[in-house]
């Protein structure tokens, strides 16, 4: 390990074994400080790695699959009409919608790590918060895309935005549609801004190691970030701000996306509690991506170990816990709401759900969502073993899509009207599907290769509020106050 | 000038350049010395956004329903129906609105065409000027008796000018057939109304004014002799206006689109329905008392219910129903008529009506009305009749066969033979408007104006009180290269000279027209009435059609319709085989909608299925022999064998199987070709004694071929029969 | 100072208050589900034909069915009363609100649901949203070769792919019965047209009408005891009534 000898050299030396200050050290990033020269010199080193062959395999095929997933596929549709899709009467909605709402799931988790952790103080958010950042706002493009992507007229797509227009028409507020576009709207400007905002710093630290193309990119990005005193207030309110100010339109964003379907007068769409349930799921996919995101960082990049440790996993895995039990509780109690409502329609179609052509879907969203989590996040061993961790992670966001998958299309094959039901078979959702994921993954991998991934600032922050001190034979670490 | 060229012509000229001889020639016959008379009084002139109505007859069956066709720039836009047709009273089944996409198929036939060789493709235009003399050189260098016209179904004008050139000539008389008249055994119903009342008529069933209508096998809803006119009686027997709501009971193996209207639905096995009809007539004198009829003697209706698969006291129960009510009438038709006692069904359900004492009675039989221009019932060939017409084909008696109006080798089953009996035949001429089977295998295909391109008449045979005689006039210019039939055998008539031309002594088809009409000018009870001819025509095209205002339906002589023995057999089956064979009318296609896309998107009534042929198979059936719905099966007839997607029916016997007929085509545009099978494939050579086919008179077996079709149906296969559910049973 | 007077506010009248404007009486004991409303429909308002995949794929553009469903085993298998289902016409439809673009809305004038085709992007969520599920969407731009074009109706709009359709009530022909009541300087009659489906219908089982005329046939058969509305429970005020029969 790259940084292990320095490491070393640096540690204080010869205490008590066991739970002993070397132990605590080497699990927690926090109290293995290094000096911040060197932080910067690992995460640009990291950054700067030349991309080995693998990486170009692996970004071409991605980008193959992107440009046929995605943009011929795209094409093909907008120039013949959703017919090659497989949505259809019943099913108007479909993978498309799917998609949007896994996406959408997906970018939560980054503004959850990065701005209530950062509210809350959670010392262990500090090595990722931007890596979690970035799954927001990648996250909502492809969001973003399998929105568009489902509309019939997509070149009209401008026409759902509030500007003044000859047609003399402003969207229609009533919809819960257009409060979506503008939730996400909001959402992603928001985001990115909260992205960026954190982000100076270490494009500054960049600016001064680079040259070429690079230095300019980061010039610009750092907006002449020279880390004085002043500069760093000023900063630290803005972020402060917006960790706060994006709680709520997080939440905001995912209850919108849920009255998109709670607002239709639809059996089992029409629900009370699909907007906290949303919220929980959303966390839920979140989480399991954000991990699994974590661990392909940690495994292939440069230094990428001595940042994230299995004490991140672990902390994450806990959460996911948690949430998948927070999900657990709302699925249940979705699922009495309406089974005590007693509609026909609803009970129909939760049978249809269960016993249906595809129940199986049904019973492998609990599987997934439910009893693999619960089975392995409770062994903190297992919690800190990043590839296991890491596989429950893409474990939970399968159940967690299969979810959507029957919220949207299986629920819309069951209706009033018993003599239009009829199942859906995906069409070219299929590769745009696939696409979507492709281009979420290459814009990540270009992002590794161009932004920091690590706030080194963030970590040296905290490192430095971390102190092991000695009472009597215990150690014990004291946090400061920061500021 | 003015007089003769609407505007539209003028135009046409004027866009395509006066220089164009062809097109001189080619001008249709809205360009000739009459005027196409708009519906109301409105100019013939089309304006920007004003749309024009022109009253004419509709071609889609043999009918005869009057139609106001909405046109708009010199297009036809939609049809309605004519209200002041007594026949149809301003109404249209589905095939009558979906005419416009016969008029405006893409799939017509342009010119005329001479083919290089028989049923290929290959074919070289022609101009009118060649087309007119191959005809006349036809009629000319034959003898008379081996020049034979086939023809559809329609009594119009084409047929009297064909049967008068024929009685001129010493040709054969023209026969008309159509598969609609085959499956509906036409013939029979005649008979049975000769045999009974002494007149070969139609009959004509009140529906609308009856109490209780038993019928047996009649699917007098879907195509059965005039569908629109029925169904408004079907209407009027269940609105409870002036009287309580009717009760409708129909006999059958396959529940039809008319079966599923019915209040009681029975199922009796095929072949009975003449036993069933005696033993509930019996049971019906009984209840009703004195003396029992002779016709009723001789029936065990025990033996009847055993046979027939129906319960005694269901039996005793429709008795009773049937002899409790003042207004009961019973109907024969359908399949109960195709099978080999189908003269006895028919005898024994009109002799039914008898117990209720109907005939001429409002709620009862009648025979039809005659149509204006007519003095006896024109009977479209039986089966048998084609059978013979094929033989002489087959011996090389005839030379030279005009076809107009019917498409025998799609029509016709395929064991009657008429494709091998065409190759002996020197020449064929087929007036097709659109490439069908039997143009393919034409010489010549000198194309007729579609119908709405056309003038003409046609003479309503049943369902109006009134007698009816529709009118046609082109609604729109022709769109193509083509040439009413009447016009190039006029024509080709005067270059045949001799006994031909003084046969048809006419300037052009209008002229032929004026002559059978005028006729009419001098009746005082006409819904039209004028001093001088132009007049009366021009009146007679503006309201489409002439008819008389008084009731003319005639009552039967029943004297001694029980006082007769008639036959309780039991049918007798052709073929081997474990199921019943069934084949109907699809109610939306018909014989000829198949190239229309929007009929072929029309789900049928009864299994909602679109643009393909289905057999429907009881499902318990289904189920022991392992079959599903969409399973491809193998259906095998003595006389052949076909392979077809099941519908799993829940309302068909499970000793029965039905295939609609309408699809199969191997010609006939891209819409019909090459979609779904022909169920007269499965069909032999048997004929009941008033010789029609007795196409349900078969039995055949049912191969699994392991292959699958999914149907496309309109219905919701969860939401219907919960399939895929989870809650199969 | 605004009064609430002042405020533009569509008002949806519930229950007894409220009142259409034009609507519809389906007699369910005497339609014989011969599909002549569906093909005169289609003539009249410009259907596309889908084919055969796509009509099996519940695709079909049909703005008017024919539902019908099955009851009791064989022998005693019964067809259930036809059933025509078209747009409702709904006084408090739920298609409406959900439409981003504004281009499914209320006609005050004729209290009708409107499609509004080229403001239309095809979201869908009307036809998700409509529980009668009587919307078809324009999946392809679908093939009409020639010469077929020259039967479409000038009076309405083809529509292309990507756009929402359904019945409209035959709206053309009510605009064309005002335009020429109007220049007569009359009120239109009842019964001086119909929608094509009634027009066709060979067993007059479908009346349309007027039904804020108390006096107009369709009011006068709504009347009838037996009448039942789909889905009223949903709060909709749908405006088609339907006898079961029997």
């Amino acid at each position: 390990m790259a940084y292990d000898k320095k490491h070393s050299e640096h540690a204080p030396s010869g205490q008590h074994g066991g739970h002993s200050e070397e132990y605590l050290r080497e699990k927690h990033l926090m109290l293995d400080p290094l000096p911040r020269g060197q932080m910067n010199d690992m995460v640009m080193e990291s950054m700067l790695a030349k991309p080995t062959w693998k990486f170009w395999v692996v970004a071409s095929l991605l980008a193959a699959i992107v440009a046929y997933g995605l943009f011929y596929s795209w094409g093909r549709m907008i120039a013949e009409g959703l017919g090659i899709a497989g949505v259809n009467r019943p099913s108007y909605w479909g993978i498309f919608l799917v998609n949007t709402v896994f996406w959408i799931g997906i970018s939560h988790a980054g503004t959850f790590i990065s701005a209530i952790l950062r509210v809350f103080r959670a010392e262990f958010r500090r090595p990722f918060t931007r890596a979690a950042e970035l799954m927001t706002t990648f996250g909502l493009v492809q969001a973003g895309f399998s929105i568009f992507m489902h509309m019939g007229r997509v070149w009209l797509a401008y026409w759902l935005m509030p500007y003044p227009n000859q047609r003399m028409i402003w969207p229609n507020l009533h919809s819960p549609l257009t409060w979506d576009l503008l939730a996400i709207t909001t959402y992603l400007l928001s985001s990115t801004m909260y992205l960026f905002l954190p982000l100076i710093p270490d494009v500054a630290m960049a600016r001064d190691r680079s040259t070429g193309w690079r230095k300019t990119f980061y010039k610009t990005l750092a907006l002449g970030f020279r880390g004085t005193e002043g500069e760093w207030t000023h900063l630290r309110n803005a972020m402060n701000i917006f960790a706060f100010a994006i709680i709520p339109v997080m939440f905001s964003v995912h209850t919108i996306v849920s009255w998109d379907f709670a607002a239709a007068t639809r059996p089992g769409w029409s629900s009370t509690i699909f907007g906290p349930y949303f919220i929980v799921g959303a966390l839920h996919s979140g989480m399991g991506a954000a991990i699994a995101v974590l661990a392909v960082i940690r495994a292939t990049m440069k230094h990428m170990d001595y940042f994230i440790r299995g004490e991140h996993f672990d902390a994450i895995g806990k959460l996911m816990l948690i949430i998948s039990m927070a999900w657990a509780y709302f699925f249940f109690n979705d699922y009495m709401v309406q089974w005590y409502g007693g509609d026909v329609w609803t009970k129909q179609l939760l049978h249809f759900h269960e016993a249906g052509p595809m129940g199986w879907m049904w019973f492998a969203m609990l599987i997934c969502n439910i009893v693999i989590p619960w089975a392995i996040l409770w062994n903190p061993k297992w919690r800190a073993t990043p590839w296991l961790v890491a596989t429950v992670g893409i474990i939970i966001n399968v159940g967690m899509w299969f979810e959507r998958y029957i919220i949207v299309p299986i629920s819309l094959s069951i209706n009033r009207m018993p003599f239009t039901w009829r199942l859906y078979q995906p069409g070219v959702e299929i590769p745009l599907g696939i696409g979507t994921l492709a281009f979420f993954i290459l814009l990540y991998m270009i992002a590794s290769k161009i932004i920091p991934l690590i706030p080194v600032w963030e970590v040296q922050e905290g490192q430095m509020a971390h102190e092991l001190k000695k009472f009597g034979r215990e150690t014990v670490v004291s946090v400061s106050e920061l500021e | 000038m003015s007089e003769k060229f609407s505007r539209r012509d003028f135009l046409k000229l004027a866009g395509v350049g006066a220089a164009t001889s062809a097109i001189l020639t080619g001008c249709g016959p809205a360009s000739r010395y009459v005027k196409r008379e708009p519906y109301m009084q409105m100019p013939e002139y089309n304006y920007n956004g004003q749309s024009t109505y022109y009253a004419t007859t509709c071609r889609e069956c043999a009918a005869g329903c009057g139609l106001i066709v909405r046109t708009v720039q010199g297009r036809a836009i939609k049809t309605e129906g004519n209200a002041g047709n007594p026949l149809n009273l301003g109404k249209t089944c589905a095939r009558g609105q979906a005419t416009l996409h016969g008029l405006y198929n893409p799939d017509r036939v342009q010119e005329p065409l001479k083919r290089s060789a028989r049923g290929g493709d290959s074919t070289q235009a022609m101009d009118w000027d060649a087309a007119i003399q191959v005809v006349a050189d036809a009629l000319k260098n034959n003898k008379p008796e081996e020049i034979a016209f086939l023809m559809g179904m329609a009594p119009d004008h084409l047929f009297d000018l064909v049967s008068d050139l024929a009685k001129a000539t010493g040709m054969n008389a023209p026969l008309r057939f159509g598969a609609l008249g085959m499956f509906e055994a036409r013939a029979t119903l005649s008979k049975a109304a000769e045999n009974l009342f002494g007149e070969a008529s139609l009959p004509f069933f009140d529906v609308g004014g009856a109490q209780v209508v038993f019928s047996f096998g009649a699917n007098f809803l879907e195509t059965w002799l005039s569908p629109v006119s029925y169904t408004r009686g079907f209407a009027g027997l269940r609105e409870a206006k002036t009287k309580m709501r009717g009760k409708f009971v129909q006999f059958e193996s396959r529940m039809s689109q008319t079966g599923g209207k019915a209040d009681e639905w029975i199922p009796l096995r095929p072949g009975t329905e003449a036993l069933v009809a005696l033993a509930i007539g019996k049971l019906a004198s009984e209840i009703r008392g004195g003396a029992m009829p002779r016709a009723f003697e001789n029936v065990d209706p025990i033996d009847a219910a055993s046979k027939s698969g129906i319960k005694l006291e269901t039996l005793e129960h429709l008795a009773g129903m049937f002899a409790g009510s003042n207004g009961a009438l019973a109907i024969p038709g359908g399949p109960a008529l195709g099978q080999s006692n189908g003269l006895a069904v028919a005898e024994a359900v009109l002799a039914l009506n008898a117990i209720s004492d109907n005939f001429g009675k409002p709620g009862g039989v009648y025979l039809s009305a005659l149509a204006p221009n007519q003095s006896e019932y024109q009977r479209p060939a039986s089966a048998q009749e084609m059978q013979e017409f094929v033989q002489k084909m087959a011996d090389g008696k005839i030379k030279v066969l005009f076809v107009h109006g019917v498409n025998p080798l799609f029509e016709l089953p395929t064991a009657l033979g008429f494709g091998g009996a065409s190759k002996s035949v020197s020449q064929i001429i087929s007036f097709a408007t659109f490439p069908d089977e039997t143009a393919r295998e034409a010489d010549y295909v000198f194309p007729d104006h579609h119908g709405l391109e056309s003038w003409g008449y046609q003479r309503v045979a049943t369902g109006s009180a009134q007698p009816v005689l529709s009118g046609a006039q082109p609604v729109v210019s022709p769109y193509y290269n083509t040439r009413a039939t009447a016009d190039v055998l006029i024509a080709a008539a005067q270059l045949a000279g001799g006994s031909f031309a003084s046969a048809l002594p006419f300037k052009d088809e209008v002229e032929f027209l004026h002559g059978k009409v005028s006729a009419l000018m001098g009746e005082v009870d006409g819904s039209i009435s004028a001093p001088d001819l132009p007049t009366f025509m021009a009146y007679f095209q503006q309201h489409g059609g002439y008819w008389r205002n008084s009731d003319e339906r005639v009552a039967p002589k029943a004297g001694d319709a029980l006082n007769r023995e008639i036959s309780a057999e039991v049918a007798e089956f052709a073929g081997e085989g474990e199921f019943f064979f069934v084949p109907f009318v699809s109610p939306t296609l018909a014989e000829a909608g198949a190239n229309k896309p929007w009929l072929q998107e029309l789900p049928d009534p009864t299994t909602t299925v679109m643009w393909n042929t289905w057999v429907e198979m009881n499902p318990e059936t289904a189920h022991e022999l392992g079959i599903e719905n969409d399973d491809v099966v193998r259906i095998v007839s003595e006389a052949g064998e076909l392979e077809v997607p099941v519908y799993l029916y829940p309302a068909i016997r499970p000793d029965t199987i039905a295939i609609p007929f309408g699809q199969g085509h191997t010609a006939y545009g891209r819409y019909a070709e090459n979609r779904g099978v022909n169920p007269a494939d499965l069909l032999g050579q048997h004929f009941n004694e008033a010789g029609d086919l007795a196409f349900a008179g078969m039995k055949v077996k049912v191969e699994k071929t392991g292959a699958k079709k999914p149907l496309s149906r309109l219905e919701s296969m969860m939401g219907v029969y919960g399939i895929g559910l989870g809650e199969e049973h | 100072m605004a009064t609430l007077s002042d405020l533009k506010i569509s008002e949806v009248k519930l229950g007894e208050e409220h009142t259409g404007k034009w609507g519809m009486v389906i007699d369910q004991d005497i339609c014989t589900g011969c599909q002549a409303c569906v093909a005169a429909c289609a003539m009249e308002n410009n259907l596309s034909f889908v084919g055969e995949e796509d009509s099996g794929y519940g695709r079909s553009m049909h703005w008017i069915r024919i539902e019908r469903f099955w009851e009791g085993e064989y022998p005693e298998v019964k067809m259930t009363p036809n059933q025509p289902m078209m747009c409702q016409q709904c006084g408090s439809a739920t298609c409406e609100p959900v439409c981003p673009a504004f281009a499914t809305v209320h006609s005050q004038a004729e209290q009708l649901n409107l499609q509004v085709y080229n403001r239309c992007v095809g979201t869908r969520y009307c036809a998700n949203n409509c529980p009668y599920q009587v919307r078809s969407f324009n999946w392809r731009d679908y093939e009409r070769p020639e010469p077929l074009p020259n039967q479409l109706n000038p009076d309405v709009t083809v529509r292309r792919r990507g756009v929402m359709e359904k019945c409209t009530f035959c709206i053309q022909r009510i605009h064309k019965a005002q335009d020429k009541a109007k220049s007569e300087g009359r009120e239109v009659v009842d019964g001086e047209f119909t929608t094509a489906c009634a027009q066709a219908c060979p067993a007059n089982a479908i009346t349309f009408g007027r039904v804020d005329d108390p006096e107009s046939m369709v009011s006068q058969l709504a009347k009838r005891s037996h009448g039942v509305k789909h889905l009223e429970e949903l709060g909709t005020l749908p405006n088609v009534t339907y006898f079961k029969g029997g």
